[in-house]
């Protein structure tokens, strides 16, 4: 609602968890957070303690999760006063743990989950449109106006707020709450695309567009327009994967994949 | 008339509004006093003690009120670069942020994942109204994705000393303790109504197609609830469909 600020994707990396093999999932989700950026290297993470806490999840869990990612190398734990855990920076490695997480999720899994974010997101959009007073039109528009989508760190955060600040306009703490989540699970992959420079372009437009459908009060239009840029970042992540598994780079670097 | 001894009126449904929120603003009056008094240490561990000292009896009560306060101060104050949150969370059911806890904790800015995203929170309404009005200020009803995950109202005040605002003590609300609080004195008046904010947001309503969280546009006869910027409509017009 307020101008400016740059909710989402990083307090979402820590939200509460499924059920099923819990550390594996404290490990995944921050390697996600890692890999795609979310947290920096040199970061300290949360104590272990805040850890189980925030995720919801029994203190062994977390300690179990951390295990795992300190044998994969993403974290370092060092001890004392200034002691935790802290990430650390190898940015070869992690383009190949995220080669590996694009392979290891399906076509059908990434479909399927730009189909359930982009119905959530949507939705959002069109009850947003007539829920939005004047003046959070104004607010998101001007927010929008200073959001930076020239580098892919903070597109990938602003486009998280975005959609953050769509489910925001809607009223509902449940939607609020689920798009938390579901940009906690699928956020960091979803926005993938936004290492490209002509996507975020297009995307920090698309955007730009849904606030006078907002303010319009056209919920048809704002919900389409939202759709559109959840299917180019579908589109981007599926191309990706292509490349991926065909032996290539995840980034558009090579001239054949643009014309395949 | 079924139940004539349980009538009241849309002038006391206004005035219970005004009162409730008269109790949170008693509160922060007496922390900003405690707080432009103390003088106060600029010291971010002093200021947090003081002000936990001084919001978590409200927080505590057997049925509170408020569902966080504490008191934000401006960077200048503490000679940061960020403003510093001395924010207490009162005990929060399941929370997908912030997990299930039974006593008052601190929302914690401390492990930085929250940094960046404050950075520009003196742009947010619930501080950049009272920095330029001088005035307290009710924020919402809003989803706070920021605190308690929760449908809310932010009360603020300025705290000045001399003539310069040191920060803003604060307080929530959530909706679902207003209403359970005012519902039943809103069911016992004759004529639907509906509480609603400045732009007409739903806050309360008893006419079952003017929902919590529409703009509900209004021509009709309301009563303004003095000292807080709400009315109540009295039977609120049917708008057309969310």
């Amino acid at each position: 609602m307020a101008a400016d600020r740059r909710p989402g994707a990083r307090e979402a990396v820590f939200a509460q968890l499924n059920d099923a093999g819990r550390a594996e999932q404290v490990a995944q989700r921050l390697t996600d957070a890692i890999i795609l950026g979310v947290l920096s290297p040199g970061e300290r993470l949360p104590s272990e303690p805040e850890l189980a806490r925030r995720f919801g999840v029994a203190l062994i869990t977390v300690r179990e999760g951390l295990v795992i990612l300190r044998d994969t190398g993403l974290v370092e734990t060092r001890r004392g006063r200034e002691g935790g855990s802290f990430v650390i920076a190898i940015d070869a490695q992690h383009h190949a743990l995220l080669r590996t997480r694009l392979r290891g999720l399906t076509q059908v899994e990434l479909s399927d989950i730009a189909v359930y974010f982009s119905v959530i997101v949507e939705g959002c959009a069109a009850r947003a449109a007539v829920r939005t007073s004047t003046l959070d039109a104004e607010r998101l528009a001007a927010w929008l106006q200073k959001a930076d989508f020239t580098s892919t760190a903070s597109a990938r955060s602003n486009a998280g707020g975005f959609f953050l600040e769509l489910a925001v306009l809607t009223q509902s703490a449940r939607l609020v709450r689920e798009q938390i989540q579901v940009q906690a699970e699928f956020g960091p992959l979803l926005f993938l695309g936004m290492d490209d420079p002509a996507l975020r372009e297009r995307i920090a437009a698309g955007f730009r567009a849904v606030v006078p459908a907002l303010q319009a009060g056209d919920g048809a239009l704002a919900r389409r327009l939202v759709g559109d840029q959840v299917q180019s970042l579908a589109e981007w992540l599926l191309a990706a994967k292509a490349r991926v598994e065909r032996g290539g780079q995840l980034d558009e670097t090579s001239v054949d994949d643009n014309n395949a | 008339m079924r139940h004539p001894l349980t009538t009241t009126t849309p002038e006391r449904c206004a005035a219970a509004v005004s009162d409730l929120f008269d109790v949170v603003f008693q509160d922060l009056e007496s922390w900003r006093d405690s707080i432009a008094q103390a003088g106060a240490s600029t010291r971010p561990a002093e200021l947090d003690a003081l002000v936990e000292s001084l919001v978590i009896p409200s927080l505590t009560l057997p049925h509170p009120t408020l569902i966080g306060a504490g008191f934000i101060a401006a960077p200048e104050f503490v000679h940061g670069r960020d403003v510093h949150f001395s924010w207490w969370l009162g005990p929060l059911e399941s929370n997908p942020l912030l997990g299930i806890t039974t006593v008052p904790t601190r929302l914690d800015l401390g492990a930085r994942i929250y940094t960046e995203y404050l950075r520009d929170v003196r742009q947010l309404e619930w501080y950049s109204i009272p920095e330029s009005t001088h005035q307290r200020h009710v924020t919402g009803p809003y989803v706070d994705h920021l605190c308690t995950c929760d449908y809310i109202f932010t009360v603020t005040m300025p705290v000045r000393v001399g003539q310069q605002m040191i920060g803003v003590v604060g307080a929530d609300v959530s909706v679902r303790r207003l209403e359970t609080a005012l519902l039943p004195l809103f069911l016992a008046a004759d004529q639907p109504l509906a509480l609603v904010n400045a732009v007409g947001r739903v806050v309360i309503s008893t006419e079952p197609t003017v929902q919590v969280g529409q703009l509900a546009p209004h021509d009709g006869a309301a009563v303004d609830c003095a000292g807080v910027p709400f009315r109540v409509l009295i039977s609120p017009a049917t708008p057309s469909r969310d």
